[in-house]
């Protein structure tokens, strides 16, 4: 029943976690906590199917307040989108397949000062007219 | 759910069958009962059919004729509700209120509901998303300026510009995909020789304006470069598919 799951992860996580759920996810659940990002997201997961609907097996508690799905990085993606399944922690293929140079993830910044804002990567096919005046006298070239 | 079927079976059934005060509402209720707890009563299987002594064609026909066929003479709609009770079913509305406990069981059931930025949906590693320009694991493009991924793209989102670099090897001077074009039909990824070009499961780039949309080849390379583990332990995933 799902009163009585709600109560019992109400005990499971404390009151002051079953408040913070109810801020941000909504519902009281309680997991095990399966790891932390470079970002402070934490982690969760509870594969008891009394406990959880599969499918709702995974989620992440974001730590920032105004929180979008984006500021999840791509290993952790993958991960909470069910396509691994291990942690990238513990992932070995998804650990050898990153490189040294691996760029640092930023979220989706659309609507702030650092959005990406298309430009022209070649140098312009068509300039316009710049005219040159010749001084009486010179040679025309 | 699951505690109310069996006192329903067993408190409600007796009384029912007690007093036969109309035949029609009885057995309506009978059937209400029926439909919901109980299989298919007035279909019969084809297997029940088929056993007995099956008559062979006789020899030279080929094959089996209308006379031939077993178990034609089986009504399949013989324990089957009446007319009656079927005009019953829809005037005293039994439907409605087998509707409405159809309801009252999911109000008491735990909801399906993901809640979204929270948990998500499971995702294929073939998913479609947002474009990726690849590097090697050195650290070098993979583009090479074939323009296969330009030619196939059927909404023609692509646009490739190239020149020789000073060390000779040909690089694209321009990469750009208009995103507000693209389909997301992934032909440029299948159509690419040297896995340049990718789709990654990223799928909340939704932008403010649309000039944030026309992607040029900087922005590509970078979504490339964050991403490139997820990408690329994806392909792993699916490589002996490939």
């Amino acid at each position: 029943m799902s009163f009585i799951r709600y109560v019992r992860n109400i005990r499971r996580t404390g009151i002051k976690q079953w408040w913070h759920q109810l801020q941000y996810i909504g519902d009281a659940k309680a997991g095990t906590l399966v790891g932390t990002d470079q970002f402070g997201n934490k982690y969760f997961e509870n594969l008891n199917p009394d406990d959880e609907v599969p499918g709702r097996h995974r989620w992440v508690d974001f730590a920032q307040h105004y929180s979008n799905a984006t500021q999840v990085p791509p290993e952790w993606h993958s991960w909470l989108s069910h396509i691994r399944l291990q942690t990238p922690t513990e992932d070995a293929v998804m650990q050898s397949m990153t490189p040294p140079w691996k760029a640092p993830w930023a979220e989706n910044l659309t609507g702030t000062r650092g959005a990406y804002r298309s430009y022209n990567t070649v140098k312009p096919k068509i300039n316009a007219w710049e005219p040159k005046v010749i001084m009486r006298g010179e040679a025309r070239p | 759910m699951s505690f109310a079927r069996p006192r329903l079976a067993l408190g409600l059934a007796p009384r029912i069958l007690a007093t036969q005060r109309s035949t029609a509402l009885r057995s309506s209720l009978v059937a209400y009962r029926n439909i919901h707890s109980t299989r298919c009563s007035h279909a019969e299987h084809l297997e029940s059919r088929l056993e007995g002594p099956i008559r062979s064609p006789p020899l030279g026909a080929g094959s089996l004729t209308a006379k031939d066929e077993p178990g034609k003479d089986i009504d399949p709609y013989k324990g089957g509700q009446s007319a009656i009770d079927k005009a019953v079913h829809l005037f005293f509305f039994t439907e409605i209120i087998r509707g409405m406990w159809i309801v009252l069981e999911n109000f008491f059931r735990e909801p399906y509901t993901i809640m979204y930025p929270y948990e998500k949906g499971p995702l294929s590693p073939r998913f479609r998303g947002e474009h990726a320009l690849r590097r090697y694991p050195s650290g070098e493009e993979r583009c090479i300026a074939c323009k296969l991924c330009e030619a196939i793209c059927p909404a023609q989102a692509i646009t490739i510009e190239s020149e020789a670099r000073a060390d000779g090897s040909r690089k694209t001077t321009k990469y750009d995909i208009d995103m507000t074009k693209c389909i997301y039909c992934g032909f440029c990824q299948e159509a690419c020789p040297v896995d340049a070009i990718v789709e990654t499961q990223n799928q909340e780039f939704s932008t403010e304006t649309r000039e944030e949309l026309l992607y040029n080849k900087e922005k590509l390379l970078a979504n490339g470069d964050r991403a490139e583990a997820e990408i690329a332990a994806n392909l792993h995933s699916d490589h002996v598919y490939r």
